[in-house]
């Protein structure tokens, strides 16, 4: 997918048509946080989803995070000096130094990968570092040889000092400035996101099956609960109500839908339409802001695919923008408010449903080259 | 289809049972009473171990195949406090089962990241990796000759000697175990657990934390173990490394798909039918041919994935009575 | 302290010694990751397939008094059908089914099968009898120093690389490695453009147990020991190496064995020799956590 530049308004019912392989679902799974993309920024409700950041910043992090980890190579050879005496061998020190560089090189990977516990922990290790490199400056004549062979450690261990110390200050300030600390932990999780206000639904239908049609509901008002384990395991009064809150309001959501009367069978035991509507109705339950919908028409008959268009509208009386992707043409010409055009990852038009229904290029991509003229 | 009946009022069959169980010790079964009663005290505590991993595969879908490393953990953690500190039982349990859910914090966070099978090796290799530390170190374990001399549990000063006595602890950590268990299942947690074993993906987008219900799936799973693991070095008095190999998670393992995967009644069925059949086993079968009986255990787990991968009381079952009930109680 | 020619002596013997059991680690290493990549499974019952091999081979010497060379091929053939017979009892049926069915039967064949070869073999420690075996494999072949050489590791060697090479020529020149690959990467299209899939399954299945069995024997020489579990513990390790090249990927299958059998034997000589297995649970689970595609392999994404 490249330049893609989308947005949304509250209130609005977007579409997104395009021909089979042209990126939407793709486009979905970036808003939903399930892909990455490699550049490029996502914002939701004045919160960055995928932040911008410029490639030099990473750059920098980068050439900082292979020095980190030359230095500690360098670490492992005089942690073993300073414990093992002598020619003095001992499993597990070695074993636990080689643990700590393990640990060194995963949390490498992670800043590198821009995962915010790394960033956090990084500080720790800095700071040991830091406290390494300050022991060994102060002790330049420790008797210690490294590792057992006939090296006095301090012809290593100075320079290394020298190095690292400041180099942990310098690391430790570069990860607090403001633009570094944003490229980490904004990556939000599909998760986060939905406790945001995002839900959705997929193109091949993505039930609980297993469950009964209540509980699918019930588990889209996950992200809206607060308890937890020590509420599930004393029954307080509070986790109680709130329990039976949230099934009084996972049976209003399923009325809402239509499916109340099948709250209380198996979710795979319903009919496709239904299951449609189930979908919907779990999206529902997590109270969005956004509702992102992924061919919801799909399969279903003129009849069926009328009272989906009533629903989508209802839903947007209640407050909600929609998002939708269809191929049902008579859908989508009656939901949409904007419509935006995707072929081949690329953003070929977009408009209004009847700007976007007479765009050559709109015809050309569903129907091949010779369709525009014949058109013209 | 005698199961569909258990599955109409089973809080009436299991009060029903935990009766008998209770009078057990007194039924007049003449001397073999206190075999049948090791027997039923190995059951129960297989019941126990087996309701803690079938929060793992049970509830959150994930393979888990190093659920013995937890055990062993309780077993050593109990038997060493109990040598060295001599703290007693009531003690000695949590202290075992925050160990269990240390260790499981400790190895579920970097590795529930990882796809299905990746996981179930990893934690395999994490069981084995215990096994080879309780055998070598022998300045923690005394190693391979096993500790021995662990004193059994005492309450109000009075220690357990008998074999009923060592029944009803064990009944009453089976009713512990299940009342966390189930009131987990019918919970919010609970219903994460499902969501996540159901779809990964469908889950996230309704904002469940994979990363954090999985690993506390993994830690509560690792600490049931570790308190079964702590009864067991205190009834046993005596534990060794052989003794947490990796084939006892096999067993368990067996335990779970045999009676029914995700279900806590299918769990305690197949406890109770399985343990006291290897007991019968040991009885019948000369002694060369006992030890290979994990071929049945195995061979148990191809043939019910192959004909009944539910198990004897299906998970979906479940669900159904559940909202059966559930329509009841709202009378829609 | 030794001296430097002694360190010297010492650390080539191990890396002898370490591209020997690497090429053994090797071959079962293949056979994992050719079963992973048409059917996306872990065929835990593969470390079986070699053990049964060093019995067979066993079994045939001793009991039937075949000669070596042909027990040998014998065992090659039998371990292949058996691979055939055992995928289809065990995975064909559950080819639809999900993912932790098929792993949980893997597991279970695994298990049955091991108690099955303690039941009839006992859990003694075996070995092939002198009198059998040709008796140039004892000699050594070469020595620089305090380096030997044996001619049974120039043997086992050999084989390692004559089998990865004519591996490598099935997979990339013929028709049925073409189709081995197609069907790694898409079954459902392999399938439509008219290739039985289940026969190059089984064809799979075949070609990994043989050469599993064949390290089978190959180990019951080199350490002059076989035991009913010996299946489980190397199976494990070539897992570990299966993974460290890209579980998938047959030359990464290669270079995980090398590495592995390396890493093993120089772990257990200098640091430690009772956490020799440790060595490799820990290698795989360092790979697993790093770089779940190995050294060569490729990453597979979910679509949402």
């Amino acid at each position: 997918m490249r330049e893609i530049s989308l947005q949304a308004n509250p209130g609005q019912i977007v579409g997104i048509i395009g021909p089979n392989g042209a990126g939407k679902t793709t486009l979905f799974n970036c808003f939903a946080g399930l892909y990455h993309p490699t550049r490029g920024q996502i914002e939701f409700l004045d919160s960055p989803v995928v932040p911008e950041f410029s490639e030099a910043m990473v750059k920098r992090v980068r050439r900082y995070a292979f020095f980190f980890l030359a230095l500690g190579l360098i670490w492992l050879p005089l942690f073993w000096s300073f414990f093992l005496p002598g020619a003095l061998f001992k499993l597990e020190l070695v074993l636990l130094g080689v643990f700590i560089l393990v640990i060194r090189c995963l949390l490498i990977r992670g800043l590198l990968r821009l995962q915010i516990w790394a960033w956090g922990l990084m500080f720790v290790f800095l700071l040991s570092d830091l406290c390494f490199a300050a022991w060994w400056l102060t002790h330049p004549f420790s008797p210690a040889s490294l590792v057992g062979a006939r090296i006095p450690v301090g012809y290593i261990a100075w320079p290394w000092g020298f190095v690292a110390g400041p180099f942990s200050i310098y690391l430790m300030i570069q990860l607090w400035v403001r633009r570094v600390r944003q490229l980490y932990g904004f990556r939000l999780r599909p998760d986060a996101i939905c406790r945001l206000g995002m839900a959705r639904t997929f193109q091949n239908i993505r039930l609980f099956f297993n469950l009964s049609v209540l509980d699918n509901v019930k588990i889209g008002c996950h992200a809206q609960m607060r308890t937890g384990l020590s509420g599930a395991l004393l029954r307080t009064r509070v986790q109680r109500e709130e329990e039976a809150a949230t099934e009084s309001e996972a049976l209003e959501h399923l009325r809402f839908v239509g499916l109340e009367k099948r709250a209380f069978d198996l979710a795979g035991t319903l009919a496709y339409g239904e299951q449609r509507r189930l979908e919907i109705a779990r999206a529902l339950a997590s109270r969005p802001r956004l509702l992102l919908l992924d061919e919801p028409a799909a399969g279903m008959n003129a009849r069926e695919s009328s009272r989906l268009i009533q629903l989508v509208l209802r839903i947007r009386e209640k407050g909600i923008t929609v998002l939708v992707i269809e191929h049902d043409m008579r859908v989508m010409m009656n939901l949409a408010d904007h419509i935006y055009v995707l072929d081949y990852g690329r953003l070929i038009a977009e408009g209004t449903p009847d700007d976007v229904r007479s765009n050559p290029k709109v015809i050309e991509a569903y129907l091949g080259g010779g369709a525009a003229h014949a058109e013209a | 289809m005698g199961f569909r009946q258990l599955g109409h009022n089973p809080r009436l069959l299991f009060f029903g049972l935990l009766l008998l169980a209770v009078l057990l010790p007194w039924l007049p079964l003449g001397s073999s009473t206190n075999y049948i009663l090791r027997i039923l005290t190995t059951a129960v505590l297989y019941m126990v171990l087996a309701l803690g991993l079938n929060i793992v595969p049970g509830f959150t879908g994930l393979l888990d195949l190093g659920y013995v490393g937890f055990y062993g953990i309780g077993a050593y953690t109990s038997g060493l406090l109990a040598i060295h500190y001599d703290l007693s039982l009531w003690v000695i349990l949590p202290l075992a089962a925050l160990n269990g859910a240390l260790w499981g914090t400790l190895l579920g966070a970097p590795t529930l990241r990882l796809t299905g099978d990746y996981f179930a090796i990893v934690t395999f290799g994490f069981s084995e990796l215990v096994v080879l530390v309780l055998r070598n170190e022998l300045w923690l374990t005394r190693g391979p000759m096993g500790l021995p001399g662990i004193s059994p549990p005492s309450i109000f000063g009075h220690p357990l000697a008998r074999d009923w006595e060592f029944f009803y602890l064990i009944l009453l950590l089976l009713i512990i175990v299940l009342l966390v268990v189930t009131r987990l299942q019918d919970s919010r947690i609970g219903r994460a657990w499902f969501a996540i074993r159901e779809d990964e993906i469908a889950a996230q987008c309704c904002g469940v934390n994979l990363i954090r219900y999985k690993v506390t799936a993994f830690a509560i799973s690792a600490s049931i173990g570790a308190m079964g693991g702590a009864f067991y070095a205190k009834w046993f008095k005596f534990i060794h490394p052989d003794m947490f190999k990796f084939w006892e998670s096999i067993l368990i393992l067996c335990l779970i798909v045999f009676g029914g995967m995700g279900s806590i009644a299918g769990t305690m069925l197949g406890a109770l039918i399985l343990i006291p059949l290897s007991e019968v086993l040991r009885a019948v079968l000369p002694q060369g041919l006992f030890s290979a009986r994990y071929l049945i255990y195995g061979l148990v787990l191809v043939l019910m994935m192959r004909w009944r991968p539910e198990g004897l009381i299906p998970f979906e079952g479940a669900q159904a009575r559940k909202a059966r009930l559930a329509r009841e109680r709202l009378n829609l | 302290m030794d001296s430097l020619l002694d360190q010297s002596s010492l650390f080539l013997q191990q890396l002898v010694n370490g591209v020997t059991l690497g090429g053994v680690y090797a071959l079962i290493a293949v056979g994992y990751t050719m079963v992973y990549g048409v059917i996306q499974l872990i065929n835990f019952a593969h470390g079986e397939i070699y053990m049964l091999g060093a019995f067979l081979a066993y079994t045939m010497v001793t009991v039937f008094g075949i000669p070596f060379f042909a027990a040998f091929i014998l065992t090659m053939l039998i371990c292949s059908c058996f691979g055939i017979v055992l995928d289809f009892i065990a995975y064909r049926p559950l080819r639809k089914a999900p993912r932790l069915a098929a792993l949980i039967t893997a597991i279970g064949m695994s298990i049955f099968l091991q108690n099955l070869a303690l039941m009839i073999w006992g859990s003694q420690i075996k070995s092939y009898p002198r009198e059998v075996l040709p008796p140039i494999l004892f000699k050594t072949a070469w020595s620089v120093g305090d380096v030997t050489l044996s001619w049974l590791q120039i043997f086992i060697l050999s084989i390692t690389v004559l089998c990865m090479a004519v591996l490598h020529l099935v997979i990339h020149r013929t028709k049925i490695g073409t189709a081995m690959r197609a069907v790694s990467q898409d079954k459902t299209t392999a399938a439509l453009m008219g290739i039985g899939v289940n026969r190059v399954i089984s064809f799979t299945f075949a070609v990994g147990s043989a050469m599993g069995g064949m390290a089978g024997i190959l180990v019951g020489l080199y350490y002059n020991a076989i035991f009913p579990t010996m299946g489980y513990i190397a199976g494990i390790k070539a897992f570990a190496a299966a993974v460290l090249g890209g579980i998938g990927s047959v030359p990464g299958a290669m270079l995980g064995g090398g590495v592995l059998g390396i890493a093993e034997v120089m772990g257990a000589g200098y640091i430690s020799s009772e956490y020799r297995d440790g060595i490799s649970y820990a290698v795989m689970i360092a790979v697993i956590l790093f770089k779940p595609s190995g050294l060569i392999g490729r990453q597979i994404r979910e679509k949402a």
